[in-house]
């Protein structure tokens, strides 16, 4: 009963984004008709393609449970990324620029896990810590400048499109979607990662490797944040440091309109997927739209009361 | 007798200048149902923990089926086979009665380093010892968040079972349940015995303990002072050893 209802008010939420989503859409067709149509879906589909590798990270962390939340995603995106041009400066081969992104938000991640499963700070803490020194030391790097050279190659995959959907939309965010659904609804690890998320103290008695696995998902957090970095590298053309300002917060506005439960060991990624399409899509049209972008942000922020109080209601209605 | 599946022998824990258990000499049988009984305090729990290796013990020896051994972790025990159900049962609310039973030792394919779960025969699997301890739930496949207490005690008993344990230790296990669910979780504790694991029952319920217990041990201020089986004493007995009130707890208390 609690999970069919649990799986109710999931599709609850859904179905509110859908609805808001169609909404938008609807809105748009009937006020701007002209904004609708393949330029639309490219310039939605490759915002989303950055916020929804991040949203992704967060919402592993979240799923595991033990008050965990990774504040740091946007300044590991900016600094893997300026990391990632500082070496490509300094004499790196530019094949190796992917990895230097990719191995430089491993890393961030990897410290992230350290400072919680090790040092046992607050996840809360620890990453709104490590997002200070991330993005401040993007900043320090760089003095503020963005870093251009990113070479021809990577823009040609950065900036690729196919049928009017971006090309590292399909070649990074649905693989990573794909196999992160794959993990937690199939594996054993998916497994662990919701007992986990539930009833720690239960999972360690089972003989759940607890730390060990939020130490792997906050490493990969920091990965996807590479990932992320490399996307907006290879898409913008230059390593800018402050490409991953906001995207904490936008993650976090996914992942709890996605459905994950911040208390961990609720929710799936299929939810934060459509709620970054629709986040996205709103962003967009309300921009289309020319309403102010300071009203834009009221507008997600009141979007992500209702639905969690939509939610709220339907936990209570047992 | 040979169905001895555990015995101790002088078995003695101290914390510090507390002593919580001195020389607790106690066998368990396989196939037959032991109630441990005792006010607050009087160490039933300490001896658990030692027996279920949370606790090295100060002094004393454990045999196993003859076989001195010594726990230093839970994991320990349960290898040789002692399953622990706790007060607050060890269950993943959000996650189905299967995947609890299996938790953290799923039946897996192993495809490139990936352990994908075998849903169905894990499935299967609960799904007969359900069946088999008659623990009244149809779909192994519901949430354990739905299920009730007793319930709760069954896939408890399941993921002790599925461990091929053959000892259960069940603390107090019909302590929050209503007396429907209380009938029940006493039928699958006897149901356990009659499948030939030993079952060590604590409880402060004497009228559950006369139900179901073959073999009755009274622990009073960490000394084991008495034994009794079912059919040589009366809950009348039972509660005066417990409280200290019986001539032979007195005598005792005073020698020492």
């Amino acid at each position: 009963m609690n999970k069919v209802l649990r799986l109710d008010s999931r599709s609850v939420s859904l179905l509110i984004l859908v609805c808001l989503w169609v909404l938008v859409i609807a809105g748009l067709a009937i006020l701007k008709p002209a904004a609708l149509g393949g330029a639309m879906l490219t310039s939605v589909l490759q915002f989303s393609t950055i916020l929804a590798l991040v949203a992704l990270g967060q919402s592993l962390v979240i799923l595991a449970g033990g008050a965990g939340i990774d504040l740091s995603v946007g300044g590991a995106v900016s600094l893997s990324a300026i990391v990632a041009m500082l070496l490509l400066k300094a004499g790196m081969p530019s094949v190796l620029l992917p990895f230097a992104c990719m191995g430089a938000g491993l890393l961030l991640g990897l410290f992230n896990g350290y400072l919680v499963t090790r040092l046992r700070i607050l996840p809360l803490i620890a990453t709104l810590g490590t997002f200070f020194v991330f993005s401040g030391l993007a900043l320090a790097l760089t003095g503020g400048a963005a870093q251009s050279g990113v070479p021809q190659w990577m823009l040609s995959w950065g900036r690729g499109v196919w049928f009017s959907i971006p090309v590292p939309f399909l070649t990074a965010t649905i693989p990573v979607f794909v196999l992160a659904a794959v993990v937690l609804g199939y594996t054993a690890w998916g497994r662990w990662i919701y007992a986990m998320g539930h009833n720690e103290t239960s999972a360690r008695l089972v003989g759940i490797p607890v730390d060990r696995t939020r130490m792997i998902l906050y490493a990969l957090s920091g990965l996807l944040a590479g990932v992320a970095g490399l996307v907006s590298l290879a898409w913008l053309g230059s390593g800018r440091p402050n490409i991953g300002q906001n995207l904490e917060l936008e993650s976090l506005t996914a992942a709890m309109l996605g459905g994950i439960g911040i208390f961990g060991g609720r929710g799936g990624v299929g939810g934060v997927f459509a709620a970054v399409v629709l986040l996205i899509t709103l962003k967009t049209g309300l921009l289309q739209l020319n309403v102010n972008t300071v009203w834009q942000v009221g507008i997600v922020g009141a979007l992500l009361i209702v639905v969690l109080l939509a939610d709220r209601f339907y936990q209570n209605r047992r | 007798m040979n169905n001895d599946f555990l015995v101790a022998k002088g078995v003695t824990k101290r914390f510090g200048a507390l002593t919580a258990l001195s020389g607790i000499d106690l066998t368990i049988r396989s196939g037959e149902v032991l109630a441990l009984l005792g006010d607050n305090g009087a160490g039933k729990s300490t001896f658990i923990k030692v027996v279920s290796g949370a606790h090295p013990p100060s002094d004393g020896t454990i045999l196993i089926e003859g076989q001195p051994v010594s726990f230093n972790s839970p994991k320990d025990a349960a290898d040789a086979g002692i399953a622990t159900i706790f007060q607050e049962l060890a269950l993943s609310e959000n996650l189905s009665i299967s995947e609890n039973v299996f938790l953290g030792r799923e039946l897996t394919n192993t495809v490139l380093g990936v352990p994908f779960l075998r849903r169905n025969e894990m499935k299967q699997r609960v799904a007969g010892l359900l069946d088999e301890l008659d623990a009244d739930i149809s779909d192994a496949e519901a949430p354990v968040g739905s299920l009730s207490g007793g319930q709760r005690q069954a896939v408890a008993i399941c993921r002790a079972l599925n461990l091929n344990a053959r000892l259960v230790i069940m603390d107090e296990p019909t302590a929050a349940l209503a007396v429907a669910e209380t009938r029940k979780v006493l039928g699958l504790t006897r149901r356990l015995a009659e499948r030939g694991c030993a079952v060590v029952l604590i409880s402060h319920n004497i009228s559950d303990v006369f139900e179901v217990a073959d073999r009755m041990v009274v622990f009073r201020r960490g000394r084991k002072v008495a034994e009794r089986l079912r059919n040589e004493t009366t809950p009348e007995e039972i509660v005066a050893l417990i409280t200290g009130a019986h001539p032979d707890v007195r005598a005792l208390e005073k020698a020492s």
